[in-house]
């Protein structure tokens, strides 16, 4: 029988050194910008029950999901997704805490790719949820938040863009085509695929709603775009979604965004809790959208409590892969010394070096029986000062090509 | 100057198609034309460069973003999915899918599940699924007409141009499956990163197609 003992599943690996402190270092950049706008770490199971993924808005497809069973037989599930963990936490264990709710968390979800994309299935998010406000001033605050986020490494260059969930719903409602006609137009506009988009348009007539659907791939960019969008088909509804966004696109320029903020009129996710405004956050580099959040203002009503509530999510190994390719994130080093103990010592030497420690000097224990073996070993690594633990401490510093006193 | 866009061809005619479009706008090629070895190629009077893969690496280097467009068929995007953008049909490299048995077999009758062969199993899997038909599916990847004729399979989905293959070894189309052409895709975030230029080669494209 063949086993896999020395390598790890497909789509998971071992996180070493310079990639290790990268991913950490994203990890504890983004703690401090949500931990310093009042927003509390929470940890959610990694495993949770299926159900949790398979209802409502919730609707994940089964082959993205890993699954298990537990010991009763009932079907579990590796965490997919982290909003909707943090949503039956906040309508249950959280549900008489006085609102709003401020909450983040880092913590990795799974999904189940496709063999051989070169995709990962082990995924660091860190994120926010603001829970309990319908008014503009939450979406404000965490919009700021994932653009604060997007520009925390200087030496990238980001693009928020913004969108509403509930566009693409009126206009095809306005339509009156059924629920699976409605979800083709909705993958075609979502896949930008014009193509195929027109083909089936034509077919079910030339209106002015299939007219501003065709258009709609295309309704992204600057201000622009809701220039382009008042001159399609519209309803009261539609009107008022755009006049919203652009409320908000106005806004947030005050955060100096110029270009880098821009509109998607054709953001249309499907297995999707979203209920309005949507945003997605790109770094210039990176092959995909490194940050999703938007308003879900039914989803903690699935778990039986009424409250409206915004987040976002970045994709912490894409952020990290970059910053590290580009130089921004710390690398690992030698240490500055090593501590030797004569014989009879080792404890002293041990000491010795958590004191070095404590005075931010970056020292290592030699654990070499012999001090000829610890010079060897540290002269290979580079390390310029030895220190020789007896009654007393020696210090050795290399120079031209040995150590010296 | 920004890095050059990079859009990756399908190796063969569909290249040989968009460079006739691009020298149709004006692009110097001839980097392509003389390629030699080389596998990433400046394209002249554009900041464009050119790589050249095999039609399936061409989508895993778009959705990738390593690349920022590519030319591919229809029929590998339906084979592979995935996520990136789909903007143009480009017209050439017609041919579409077909069902083909041996001529004179009756494939939809009877209530044996017929096995079909195909070099595109999830094409395959698609249509038989969309029509309510359990079948099985067994992936060949050479002369797939020849699984008939050993009587491997009941019958073939592949890709048909004239159809002269099918009928030069007993075959016949049953049933047509899609239209097949080349298609310009573009990664989802080159496109919201560098939307104007990509807007204004999509522009040229459609005019000199």
């Amino acid at each position: 029988m063949r086993t896999y003992e020395l390598i790890t599943p497909e789509g998971t690996k071992d996180v070493l050194f310079d990639e290790c402190l990268a991913r950490r270092d994203v990890e504890n950049r983004y703690r401090k910008i949500f931990g310093g706008m009042g927003y509390s770490e929470v940890i959610t199971p990694g495993i949770e029950f299926y159900d949790v993924f398979n209802d409502g808005s919730r609707k994940y497809s089964q082959e993205a999901l890993y699954k298990l069973t537990d010991a009763k037989g009932r079907l579990i599930t590796l965490r997919p997704d982290c909003t909707i963990p943090i949503a039956r936490l906040a309508a249950t264990r959280l549900r008489d805490v006085p609102m709003p709710l401020r909450l983040f968390y880092v913590q990795t979800v799974y999904e189940n790719n496709k063999l051989l994309k070169g995709r990962s299935d082990e995924i660091v998010q860190s994120g926010i949820e603001l829970i309990g406000s319908e008014y503009k001033r939450a979406d404000f605050e965490v919009m700021s938040i994932a653009v604060k986020a997007l520009k925390e490494y200087e030496g990238t260059d980001f693009r928020l863009e913004i969108g509403d969930v509930g566009y693409f719903k009126e206009l095809v409602s306005m339509l009156g085509v059924s629920e699976g006609v409605a979800e083709d137009i909705r993958y075609l506009i979502e896949a930008k695929n014009y193509p195929a988009l027109n083909d089936l348009l034509d077919s079910i007539g030339d209106t002015p709603v299939t007219e501003a659907l065709k258009k709609l791939p295309a309704l992204f960019g600057g201000v622009e775009v809701f220039d382009k969008a008042a001159k399609l088909a519209s309803n009261d509804k539609t009107r008022e979604i755009l006049d919203n966004l652009k409320a908000f696109y106005t806004s947030l320029q005050k955060l100096d965004l110029g270009d880098r903020l821009s509109v998607d009129l054709g953001i249309v996710n499907r297995t999707d809790y979203y209920t309005g405004i949507v945003f997605k956050g790109y770094l210039s580099g990176v092959g995909e959208a490194v940050l999703q959040g938007g308003r879900y203002n039914r989803l903690l009503s699935e778990f039986g409590m009424n409250a409206p509530a915004t987040g976002f999510a970045v994709n912490v190994n894409l952020v990290a892969a970059l910053v590290r390719k580009l130089g921004l994130s710390p690398v690992q080093t030698a240490p500055e010394a090593v501590v030797y103990g004569e014989h009879g010592y080792c404890i002293e030497a041990i000491s010795y070096t958590m004191e070095l420690a404590e005075k931010g000097i970056a020292a290592e224990n030699a654990v070499f029986d012999s001090f000829e073996e610890t010079v060897a070993a540290a002269e290979k690594r580079g390390i310029k000062e030895i220190y020789v633990v007896s009654d007393n401490v020696k210090k050795l510093e290399y120079k031209d090509g040995e150590y010296r006193e | 100057m920004n890095r050059p866009l990079r859009i990756a061809l399908t190796k063969g005619r569909l290249e040989k198609d968009t460079v006739a479009v691009f020298e149709r706008i004006g692009y110097d090629c001839s980097s392509v034309h003389e390629k030699g070895r080389k596998l990433i190629l400046p394209i002249g009077g554009a900041n464009i460069e050119v790589v050249l893969a095999k039609a399936n690496d061409v989508i895993t280097y778009v959705e990738h973003g390593v690349c920022d467009a590519g030319v591919v068929g229809k029929d590998t995007i339906m084979e592979m999915q995935g996520k990136y953008f789909e903007l143009v049909d480009l017209g050439f490299g017609k041919c579409r899918f077909a069902l083909a048995t041996k001529k004179g077999a009756d494939f939809f009758g009877g209530y044996d599940i017929k096995t079909i062969a195909s070099k595109y199993p999830n094409v395959a899997r698609n249509y038989f699924e969309s029509i309510g038909m359990d079948v099985e599916i067994v992936k060949i990847e050479g002369s797939v007409e020849l699984a008939p004729l050993l009587e491997l399979a009941d019958g073939i989905v592949d890709i048909v141009e004239t159809g002269t293959t099918l009928k030069e070894n007993g075959l016949e189309v049953v049933r047509e499956i899609a239209p097949i052409s080349a298609r310009f895709i573009v990664n989802t975030v080159s496109l919201k990163l560098r939307q104007q230029e990509i807007e204004d080669l999509v522009k040229l494209i459609k005019a000199n197609i």
